[in-house]
């Protein structure tokens, strides 16, 4: 029988975090730096950073543990349920969002990164009662089953007509790709894309 | 005639974000649990050091193995402990597998336990795994008799001698073909949010079977099955590994009791891996011995897998072709360090349907024939085993329209014969075989004074379409319009009959299971109604004597009135009944086909495959919904291929640790992996399973995809790749 302590799996994940950490900080230098505050409720440093958002066209600020990433923000303190959690890890794309229009993993993005920014999540797409063009061919041409892929494969495919990758199959499918869908609906997806982008 | 087709009515909500899963719902109050996994595979936990994250912020409680929430009792049998994990989570200090729960902290916030969980140091004393199943499988033992017919063997005649009857065969194939152990990989976690009041269990959690969900949950937790209510309209994808109660949900229930506060817990993608279950791996040896002109005579089939769960042998062979001469045996590896096996998308018809028609495929090559003309030479008209006749069966109609489709009889005969370039092109065919069937159900359908009627059954929709299919069979039986129906399902408090229907959707029979009872449910309801509309006080028809129900319009006495005006004015809030659709009609066999096309390409540099072209024909009775079937047999066929091309859980051997338990590193096929799948459906109801005629789809797509793609490898490349999955390293060797 063999003694050992395996505490090794536990630095492993401290490294991911610091290193996740690392990459929003980057993110972060490029904008106005939220302001942080240190908080008796939190224990050991831990701190409370401010963060004004401009989510869907409505102003929100937050005071938040600099650890949240925007997904969690969205999900957990906006109570924005549409963007979905698949990985974590920016490897599927359920979580997909726009910031400043431009397509983002709102999981490996920290909320604190992405401060005076506007973010629009799938519950912003509609106006009112009427479907974006995307939205509405996703339902027509049934580019979905269980719908758990859906808001992220609708706001890649939305800003990726907007960025004139939508011009054949072919390159539809390539800039679709980072968006998994388990049930398999890509060919429904391919359809979608095509119907929005030639009544766009 | 043409198939009816309709949007998804659950579409808009899932489109918009509005549509709420499991671990979409935040409740006042509520707290986070975060799971901690073992990193070892075999051993005890010596001690844990829990020190530093009880200090960390918002940490309320930590579970252990010292400090275990309180279960009562234990998964009811006969199906969930065999199916799913019996062992609790928590429940002592050894350590059966890599990644299994050894904590779980609850905290104020997400980030909070989180961060509190990889502060936890375990200390643990470590044994050897056993979690090599290559090493396994060299000493497979009989499998545990369970009173299912899973592992048992299968021979005719009785005292059949399968060696000599090969040996007596004028041609013979045998060989063995490997599936690694593959992950359902839904995209939406195991996750569940737990609230209690006044001892009633409200439980978020995404299933398949809402009433096996609740009486699972409340048997462990030792209450009462009505005391837990299990909500769960939206599922993120199942595949099987929803059908089953796992410890995230069981975990999450029993916090929040302990807590009094709602308690959130959803599985990271890499503890999916291992907490919940996954498809086993499977090895296949089979024999096929055939007389000169292609009939069999003596068919082996002789599988080691992990465990019983899924049985490739007893799913498979006994409907696929006839031979005098037949064994079918499964042997197991028990007592693995490895997480626990379940079923998954089509189980055991998978692993089967590629061992059988990628055999097949090799005697046509040996006996120098057609591939479909060996298979039409053995064709089935009733069950091998029992010679039970098939109620419907049209699979040689499948096999031409197909052929004819596809441009089979452009293939060539010679393997690796045709170049585009860079490319060699192959094309191979396959035969996908689902039994059918259904359970008797219960239906509820009720009336109200809006002009709407609610037709539920706790079954349930993880991306089948049975929201569209309810709304249009509710639509049908009542005779209005599909947008005054409001159908019910993903509730534990709507109807079951209590049978095996408390499953819900599994076994790809809940069309077939739910549809019929719509009718019987329909037909009562209308009869409650007339008698209503005949007695209730402000009724315009009180006392006429030859009311009948007409397309929502209750007529007599020469006046008629909706039932939504006759509610209103007898001021009804509804009028309903329950209905229990007919047991199964037993004199005959039931099953679903299809004939899958595929021409896959393959870089004669890289090694590549790549899929280039499918088609399949199914037979698989009436198409209550065309646009939602066809895209089950598109996600079906692909989920099968994903095995062919991609899939693969690995498992390192010396430590039991799955290395690549993550999305990157476990390839799923993304977009551009793919292409348009060429469907065609047959349209033969088949009226003896059930009035709807609707038969089984949602596997059947998945069974015989991979055969029909590394058929095509052959054909394309002369290389006959008999494991799983076909990467270019295997082609290029
Ligand atoms: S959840 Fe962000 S990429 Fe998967
Ligand atoms: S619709 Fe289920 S994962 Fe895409």
């Amino acid at each position: 029988m063999e003694e050992q302590s395996r505490d090794d799996e536990v630095s492993r994940r401290g490294f991911l975090l610091t290193s996740a950490a690392a990459a929003g900080l980057t993110a972060i230098a490029e904008h106005p730096r939220p302001a942080v505050a240190a908080t008796a409720a939190g224990a050991a440093g831990a701190a409370v950073v401010e963060v004004a958002l401009k989510v869907n066209g409505k102003a929100r600020t937050l005071s938040l543990d600099p650890r949240v990433t925007l997904l969690d923000a969205l999900r957990e303190r906006l109570d924005l349920t549409g963007t979905k959690k698949g990985c974590d890890r920016g490897q599927c794309g359920a979580c997909t969002v726009h910031v400043d229009g431009r397509r983002v993993l709102s999981c490996l993005t920290l909320a604190a990164g992405v401060s005076g920014k506007a973010v629009i999540t799938i519950e912003g797409l509609a106006d009112g009662d009427r479907l974006h063009p995307v939205q509405r061919a996703f339902v027509e041409c049934d580019g979905l089953q269980c719908g758990f892929c859906t808001p992220g494969q609708v706001m890649s495919a939305v800003a990726l007509i907007e960025e004139g990758y939508a011009g054949s199959e072919a390159e539809i499918r390539e800039h679709m790709s980072g968006n998994i869908c388990r049930c398999g609906a890509y060919q429904q997806i391919v359809q979608a894309v095509r119907m929005a982008k030639e009544g766009a | 005639m043409a198939q009816p087709t309709m949007d998804r009515i659950d579409a808009r909500a899932k489109v918009t974000g509005a549509a709420k899963y499991a671990s979409d719902h935040n409740l006042p109050a509520m707290v986070y649990g975060h799971m901690v996994t073992s990193t070892i595979g075999n051993g005890r936990i010596v001690s844990m050091d829990l020190s530093a994250a009880r200090a960390a912020g918002g940490v309320i409680e930590i579970y252990t193995p010292g400090n275990r929430p309180a279960f009562r009792g234990t998964l009811p049998p006969p199906l969930a402990p065999v199916f799913a994990e019996a062992r609790h989570p928590l429940a002592d200090s050894e350590i059966h597998y890599y990644g299994q729960i050894v904590a779980m902290v609850v905290a104020e916030t997400i980030e909070q336990a989180r961060d509190a969980a990889a502060l936890i140091k375990v200390t643990y004393t470590a044994l050897p795994p056993k979690s090599s199943f290559e090493d396994a499988k060299q000493n497979p033992a009989d499998p545990p008799v369970t009173g299912l017919p899973l592992g048992q063997p299968i021979k005719k005649p009785q005292d059949v001698d399968i060696e000599t009857a090969l040996a007596a065969s004028q041609v013979r194939v045998e060989e063995t073909y490997d599936i690694p152990p593959r992950h359902h990989n839904m995209m939406e976690p195991h996750a569940a949010v737990a609230a209690w009041q006044n001892g009633k269990l409200t439980i978020y959690s995404g299933t398949q079977g809402p009433a096996a969900h609740a009486l699972e949950l409340a048997t462990v937790l030792g209450v009462q099955p009505a005391d837990v209510h299990v909500i769960s309209p939206y599922v993120g994808g199942a595949f099987g590994g929803k059908a089953f109660t796992w410890a995230p949900a069981l975990l999450a229930a029993a916090a929040a009791l302990a807590l009094a506060r709602p308690v959130k817990v959803v599985t990271s993608r890499e503890q999916l891996f291992t907490v919940t279950g996954h498809r086993a791996a499977s090895s296949q040896t089979f024999g096929l011995g055939t007389h000169r002109d292609g009939r069999l005579n003596a068919i082996k089939h002789h599988t080691t897998s992990q465990s019983i769960v899924e049985d490739p042998g007893y799913r498979t062979t006994p409907k696929y072709y006839l031979a005098p001469n037949v064994d079918i045996r499964l042997m197991v590896t028990p007592d693995m360090n490895l997480p626990t096996a379940t079923i998954m998308r089509a189980p055991g018809d998978e692993a089967g349907s590629f061992a059988l028609e990628s055999a097949m495929d090799e005697l046509a090559v040996r006996l120098g024939m057609d591939p479909i003309e060996l298979r039409m030479k053995n064709y089935l008209e009733s069950t091998l085993i029992e010679a039970k006749p098939y109620s419907s069966k049209h699979l040689d109609a499948c096999y031409r329209v197909g052929a004819e489709r596809f441009g089979w009889s452009r293939r060539s005969t010679q393997p690796a014969a045709v170049t585009d370039g860079d490319w060699q092109v192959g094309l191979g065919m396959s035969t996908a075989i689902l039994d059918s069937g259904r359970a008797s159900t219960t239906v509820r359908v009720t009336f109200r004074p809006n002009g709407t009627a609610t037709v539920g059954c706790a079954t349930s929709d993880a991306g089948t379409g049975m929201w569209t299919i309810m709304a249009m069979t509710g639509a049908r039986a009542l005779e209005v319009p599909v947008d005054r129906i409001r159908p019910a399902l993903g509730d534990s408090g709507l109807p079951v009959a209590g049978n095996n229907d408390i499953y819900g959707a599994v076994g790809s029979a809940a069309t077939s299971t739910v549809t019929p009872a719509i009718l019987v449910a329909a037909k009562e309801a209308i009869g409650k109604l007339v008698e209503h509309a005949t007695t209730a006080a402000g009724s315009p028809l009180v006392g006429a004597g030859d009311v009948r129900y007409d397309g929502g319009r209750l007529v007599g006495a020469g006046t008629s009135v909706g039932f939504g005006e006759l509610l209103t004015l007898t001021r009804t809030a509804e009028v309903g009944a329950q209905g229990t659709s007919a047991p199964l009609d037993e004199s005959h066999a039931y099953a679903s086909y299809a004939a899958h096309f595929c021409e896959v390409r393959v870089n004669r540099w890289t090694g590549d495959p790549r899929l280039g072209r499918f088609t399949t024909v199914v037979d698989a009775g009436a198409i209550l919904n065309a646009k939602t079937a066809r895209n089950q047999i598109t996600g079906g066929v692909l989920f099968g291929l994903a095995a062919a091309m991609f899939e693969e859980g690995k498992v390192e051997g010396a430590t039991g640790r799955i290395s690549n338990a993550n999305l990157a590193d476990y390839l799923l096929p993304v977009n551009a992996d793919t292409t348009e799948i060429d469907v065609h459906f047959l349209d033969h109801p088949d009226t003896r399973l059930s009035p709807t005629g609707a038969r089984g789809i949602g596997e059947l797509g998945t069974v015989g995809a991979a055969a029909a793609f590394a058929n095509a490898v052959y054909n394309a490349t002369g290389k006959r790749i008999r494991t799983l999955p076909i990467t270019p390293d295997k082609l290029l060797a």
